[in-house]
């Protein structure tokens, strides 16, 4: 694009001022927003993109929804040509086959940033829209509003139509509304801080800037992978659902050879549930798993992908193609990032951890409020067990991998839902036994106050975390429903007032023998309850 | 008439700025911190101080101290053994927070250590529900069984927080009644109490760092009381809080989680101060020391508050002057990374052993090292000439950088300017733009040691046009102490409808916490016509869950305040997010009273104009290399002590004084203010 190579201190300067600006934007989008999903759980992400597609710098917000944004820019360049956008332009998307999205409730908005009457770059936002629930996951269609990227504005001027269409397809679209409201903020400080950035330094040096950060990552990427041992590992697991019976064999193998790094993945036919992954979603995980063992330092842009080759069979539950449903693709994105550090566990031991919770628990509820009538959608993700590491415990309680929301305060969640959270704790003995032990799974107690569905999911149910170098496999993840519940159809079900449902998180496993294990930390473990004295006399041989 | 005491205790020295009311005659005594116990060192330079001024400590008639014992503590996890009583199954609240992990990539982050253990997390059976109604009342003896069992296990604290305990704190209350009845004269904090509002995660954290680091502060204030008495001072001692106001030593010692960032906030006080005088009232300051730098936005002389913050990774909820950190300084080190990029920091080398320069075995280039070699700092000593040093190890070690980037050696040493200074800029604009502020409309104010050093290059990295350098740049947090107001801040959280019958709730809680104040008007022993209160509400549209302050006038409520506090939060939502949701229903969050005493404050009297030709100040020539001439140029070097106001220099110069360097650049010019603050501008 340009012949200009910025010096070292240039490109360093001007990546400082790209984050700074994808920041900015995540603020903006969390602080304007209405849903809880949002403001406070932050499950959102905001990113910068050359006019290739090429992510030049993501917030740190959630690493799954880089899958949907490296997906949004072809699928926009696919139906629009460059040459027919104006600027005030705004994209809207969310499909899985046609907006490179990995489930339909992240709706991306994606605004070409024009400088001197040509695109120079895109910001784009995501948000998770808690919507389109209670729906059925056989297919996509019955999973919510399809959207391919269209214009929600055109040259700044609301697409009125299209807004109405949308809204009309939401159970709660004054929140949607509200939602999109703060995306396009968050957009719109994208688009003038990138302008302002061209203005500053030029915009050749700023797109010089941007490539040589890409080729910068590259870098650091390659030299993280040249220092893996070369050679080829397998590594095989399950996957469960509630949405299916028995679990799904996948496999993968990993191959490094010099500086690259090849993964090739395989797993059954894509299924009639939700739990099916867009090879996007895939990709995301990849780049995810494989930094955090090889770099985690590496800047959030295009150019880690390159050193990298990702295969899996078209059709299969890895990478799927329509009209497989995708809803709860996240707890399949976290058993893929197991098998990935299962493999290089055989590489680099001493850097990778126990298996994580393995899971994203999900609780979806669908109601209407008890005075005013209004229908209300409340959804939460819940975290569990850290897999042990070589030398330090696991973390007890928290979201791991692909996933990183934040949980929402009982006295928020009180105030705008007819829920009563009854416990919330840690669950004892859920951490894998080991020299290093595994964190703990997660406990949440639900009350309703008034008739409403509730949608659970998860996985981890039938298999375990497992451990490494002798460690053992945490607690697996479980629902209890209290009395006079009937009984729940793939993971869904009705509650009426005063009905409570529990669900029960895993735990990490754990890392290096039990019987290794400091005797002072056991002894703050029993001291904690974090371990039983039978465990400690059984699993640990305590004396 | 006396003198004023300001004494700013850190980890290095400890600073004491005195100040005659009578003559507005400023000195300063600076002795070596006693980081065991510092009011050791704080009572040895008060006295050395006055004796080195000829006066007795029974002169003085005001004393204010800035400390860092709470945050030490906080950041060495060197607080009590603590206990926490709350609701029955939320004992591990404290421990999962927000579930979040500590680092999203980076699997060996360990997330901050909880300071209480899970065996001493007592649950009782007790239920409040969002409206204050009780769904299970408080088990009483359950209270009191927790409490014996945190007695047998040797607490020295104990926090107390139920959920909702903000809107109904009854059962708070109870429990610490109870509790003092079992453990008399414990350090006791409930949540209610400590930060009243919503959030129960948040609150719990708060009252458990109360606890944690009471019995720390209340020795600390005693022993420091008691040889300050023993020292023959009879003024009432202050301490800041993070408010950047002061307060009496007993109130101080029950409320330490409000002092944890009692330090910067000295700085940004004495800053507001300055500024105010000079005819700034609206700046950045950018307080750049060698571990780290304090950045802060004050708008029309006054600072930006916030309600809540995440302090060395503990959610605290109290007033605050919203100062963001970042982890670089002087001391941060310079290195080329797998990719091939110039990094600098965070990693620091410390006062010891400090940058290559130094000659005490450490081999990395730091920023200090950078200055050196390019000329900015002095090439043979530092400190006014009591730290010897050597350019040629400086220059070896940056020489190694520039070999690895493939750049020239001086174009490298510029270049860890450039991206200190990109660090430095990334931390501004969160404080700015990120808040709705264009800094371009604000004065940079550098103080810190090495705050002069950068400030016109991260200036000219901001579009900022004018930097202003104070008289005393190392000793503004001392300078601080003596210029800022008793002040103590009240809140309660009352979710309200802004709509016409939002006049009666809005009352209610306004009389109570107005009341509150009166009471610590009392305590403080603030005059009538002393006391200043000032009102606010935290608002947001139904639904959202960040909430934006609206000051709220004096005088009764009527629909006229509504329709103040409507336009008021309309105009603070165009500002920070750019637009406004016409027509959604709004919403009153929480009620906020900020109670001020005004005190008699330290007056910084202006001295004539004279100049505006500095030559009596110029000291020598320095040959600096200068990006904008690409090579060596030849600058004069002017001591700040001999400057007199009026002068005027014309950049590039370097004006030096014992514990800052003020670089001005190609195309700035600086003048001598008549509180002699050194004033750099574009040239016009």
């Amino acid at each position: 694009m340009s012949n200009m190579r910025p010096d070292p201190i240039t490109v360093e300067v001007i990546g400082s001022a790209l984050s700074s600006i994808v920041e900015e934007m995540g603020e903006a989008l969390v602080r304007a927003s209405y849903s809880t999903n949002i403001k406070e759980r932050r499950d959102c992400s905001t990113a910068l993109f050359d006019i290739a597609g090429n992510t030049l710098c993501q917030a740190e917000h959630i690493p799954i929804h880089l899958g949907s944004f490296i997906g949004i820019i072809a699928h926009i360049l696919k139906r629009h040509p460059m040459a027919k956008m104006q600027p005030g332009d705004v994209f809207v998307g969310n499909d899985a086959y046609e907006g490179g999205g990995t489930h339909l409730p992240d709706i991306v908005l994606a605004e070409p940033i024009f400088v001197d009457g040509r695109i120079v770059s895109w910001a784009v936002n995501l948000a998770h829209h808690s919507d389109f629930a209670d729906r059925g996951h056989a297919h996509i269609f019955q999973e919510g509003l399809r959207i391919p990227p269209i214009r929600l504005y055109r040259a700044g001027e609301l697409q009125n139509d299209v807004q109405e269409l949308i809204l009309l397809n939401c159970q709660v679209p004054r929140e949607r509304l509200s939602d999109l409201r703060a995306q396009m903020a968050a957009n719109r400080l994208g688009v003038s801080r990138m302008q302002a950035l061209c203005a500053k330094y030029g915009t050749e040096t700023v797109l010089a800037a941007g490539e040589a950060l890409q080729d910068y990552a590259e870098r650091k990427m390659r030299a993280g992978i040249a220092a893996i041992p070369d050679g080829t590992w397998t590594f095989a697991d399950v996957h469960d659902s509630p949405e299916i019976d028995g679990e799904l064999p996948l496999t993968l193998t990993l191959t490094i050879a010099g500086d690259t790094m090849s993964l090739d993945f395989d797993g059954p036919d894509q299924v009639r549930a939700g739990i099916n992954m867009t090879f996007t979603a895939l990709l995301a995980t990849v780049y995810y798993a494989v930094k955090t063992v090889v770099d985690p330092t590496l800047l959030p842009n295009a150019g880690l992908a390159r050193p990298l080759r990702v295969t899996a069979r078209e059709g299969s539950v890895l990478n799927c193609v329509l009209p497989a449903a995708v809803n709860a693709r996240l707890s399949t994105c976290q058993r893929v990032v197991d098998l990935i550090h299962g493999a290089l566990a055989q590489a680099v031991p001493g850097r990778v951890t126990a298996a994580h919770n393995g899971a994203c628990f999900v609780a979806s509820f669908v109601g209407r409020q008890p005075i005013t009538g209004e229908p209300w959608v409340y959804l939460e993700t819940i975290g569990g067990g850290f897999g042990a590491r070589a030398t330090k415990d696991g973390l007890d309680g928290v979201h791991v991998h692909t996933t990183n929301t934040s949980n929402l305060p009982v006295e928020a969640l009180e105030i705008e839902y007819p829920l009563t959270l009854m416990r919330y704790e840690l669950v004892e003995g859920s951490g894998g036994a080991g020299r290093q032990r595994g964190g703990m799974g997660l406990r949440r107690v639900y009350r309703a106050e008034a008739e409403c569905r509730l949608r659970m999911d998860g996985s981890r149910f039938a298999s375990a975390p497992w451990g490494l170098q002798g460690g053992q496999p945490g607690g697996r993840g479980r629902f209890v429903y209290g009395p006079g519940i009937a009984p729940f159809v793939l993971g869904n079900g009705l509650l009426q007032a005063g009905d409570w449902v529990e669900i029960i998180t895993p735990g990490g496993g754990g890392y290096g023998p039990p019987g290794e294990r400091d005797r002072a930390a056991l002894q703050r473990d029993l001291a904690e309850g974090s371990i039983t004295p039978e465990a400690a006399q059984t699993i640990y041989g305590a004396d | 008439m006396g003198w004023r005491v300001g004494v700013d205790s850190g980890g290095t020295f400890t600073d004491v700025c005195l100040f005659e009311e009578d003559t507005g005659r400023i000195a300063v005594w600076k002795v070596s911190s006693t980081p065991d116990d510092p009011s050791r060192g704080i009572a040895g330079g008060v006295a050395e101080g006055m004796a080195e001024i000829g006066q007795a400590p029974a002169d003085i008639a005001y004393f204010g101290h800035g400390t860092t014992v709470a945050t030490n503590a906080l950041i060495q996890h060197r607080g009590v053994r603590t206990g926490l009583v709350t609701t029955d199954g939320f004992r591990d609240l404290l421990e999962i927070g927000r579930q979040k992990r500590p680092d999203l990539y980076d699997l060996q982050v360990d997330k901050p250590p909880v300071l209480v253990a899970r065996e001493l997390r007592l649950q009782v059976p007790e239920r409040i529900r969002h409206d204050g109604s009780v769904e299970t009342a408080l088990d009483e003896q359950a209270v009191r069984d927790a409490a014996r069992a945190l007695k047998a296990a040797g607490v020295q604290a104990i926090a107390i927080c139920f959920l909702y305990s903000f809107v109904h704190p009854a059962h708070e209350a109870t429990a610490k009644r109870i509790i003092a009845e079992e453990i008399p004269g414990i350090f006791l904090t409930t949540s209610h109490e400590i930060a009243p509002e919503f959030r129960e995660f948040e609150r719990l954290s708060t009252a458990v760092v109360n606890s944690y680091l009471g019995p720390v502060m209340r020795g600390y204030i005693k022993r420091l009381a008691e040889r300050l008495a023993e020292l023959g001072v009879t003024a009432t001692p202050h301490l800041t809080q993070s408010n950047g106001g002061v307060i009496g030593f007993e109130a101080a010692a029950e409320m330490p989680v409000r002092m944890v960032l009692s330090g910067p906030s000295t700085g940004v006080v004495g800053a507001q101060a300055i500024g105010r005088l000079s005819g700034f009232p609206d700046l950045i300051t950018f307080d750049m020391g060698g571990t780290s730098t304090d950045v802060a936005l004050l708008q029309g002389g006054a600072a930006r508050m916030t309600g809540e913050a995440i302090v060395h990774g503990y959610p605290i909820k109290a007033p605050m002057l919203d100062i963001h950190t970042v982890g670089a300084g002087g001391g941060s080190i310079a290195f080329v990374d797998s990719g091939g990029l110039l990094k600098v920091g965070p990693r620091s080398c410390g006062a010891d052993p400090g940058p290559v320069c130094y000659d005490r075995g450490n081999p990395e280039a730091a920023v200090t090292d950078a200055n050196v070699v390019l000329g900015t700092l002095h090439p043979t000593h530092l400190l006014g000439g009591r730290m010897p040093i050597r350019r040629d190890l400086s220059l070896a070690a940056v020489e190694r950088l520039a070999a690895q980037l493939g750049m020239g050696v001086m174009e490298t040493a510029q270049g860890i300017l450039s991206v200190v200074t990109a660090n430095m800029a990334k931390a501004i604009r969160v404080i700015s733009v990120q808040r709705g502020h264009d800094p371009r409309d604000y004065t940079l104010m550098a103080f810190g040691g090495a705050g002069p050093l950068h400030a016109s290059r991260l200036a000219k990295e901001l579009d900022i046009r004018r930097v202003l350098v104070p008289r005393n740049p190392g000793i503004l947090c001392a300078m601080g102490l003596l210029l800022t107001d008793l002040r103590a801040d009240f809140s309660a959280t009352r979710l309200t409808a802004l709509d016409e019958d939002a006049v009666a709730p809005m009352e209610a809680a306004f009389a109570t916490l107005t009341a509150t104040a009166e009471r610590w008007f009392e305590q403080e022993h603030i005059a009538a016509d002393k006391r200043m209160i000032r009102r606010s509400v935290d608002m947001r549209y139904a639904g959202q869950n960040y909430e934006l302050p609206v000051a709220l006038p004096d005088g009764p409520f009527t629909a006229a305040t509504l329709a103040h506090l409507a336009e008021g939060f309309a105009a603070a939502h165009r500002q920070m997010y750019g637009f406004i949701a016409e027509g959604e229903a709004v919403q009153l969050v929480t009620f906020r009273l900020e109670a001020t005493g005004v005190v008699r404050k330290a007056e910084l009297r202006p001295r004539p104009l004279q100049g505006p030709d500095p030559q009596a100040a110029l000291e020598a020539t320095r040959e600096i290399w200068l990006p904008e001439a690409q090579g060596i140029v030849v600058v004069p070097v002017y001591a700040r002590d001999r400057l007199a106001p009026g002068d005027r220099i014309a950049g590039p110069a370097i004006v030096e004084q014992m514990d800052a360097t003020t670089v001005i650049l190609p195309g700035q010019d600086a003048r001598v203010d008549e509180y002699e603050n050194l004033i750099l501008e574009a040239a016009a």
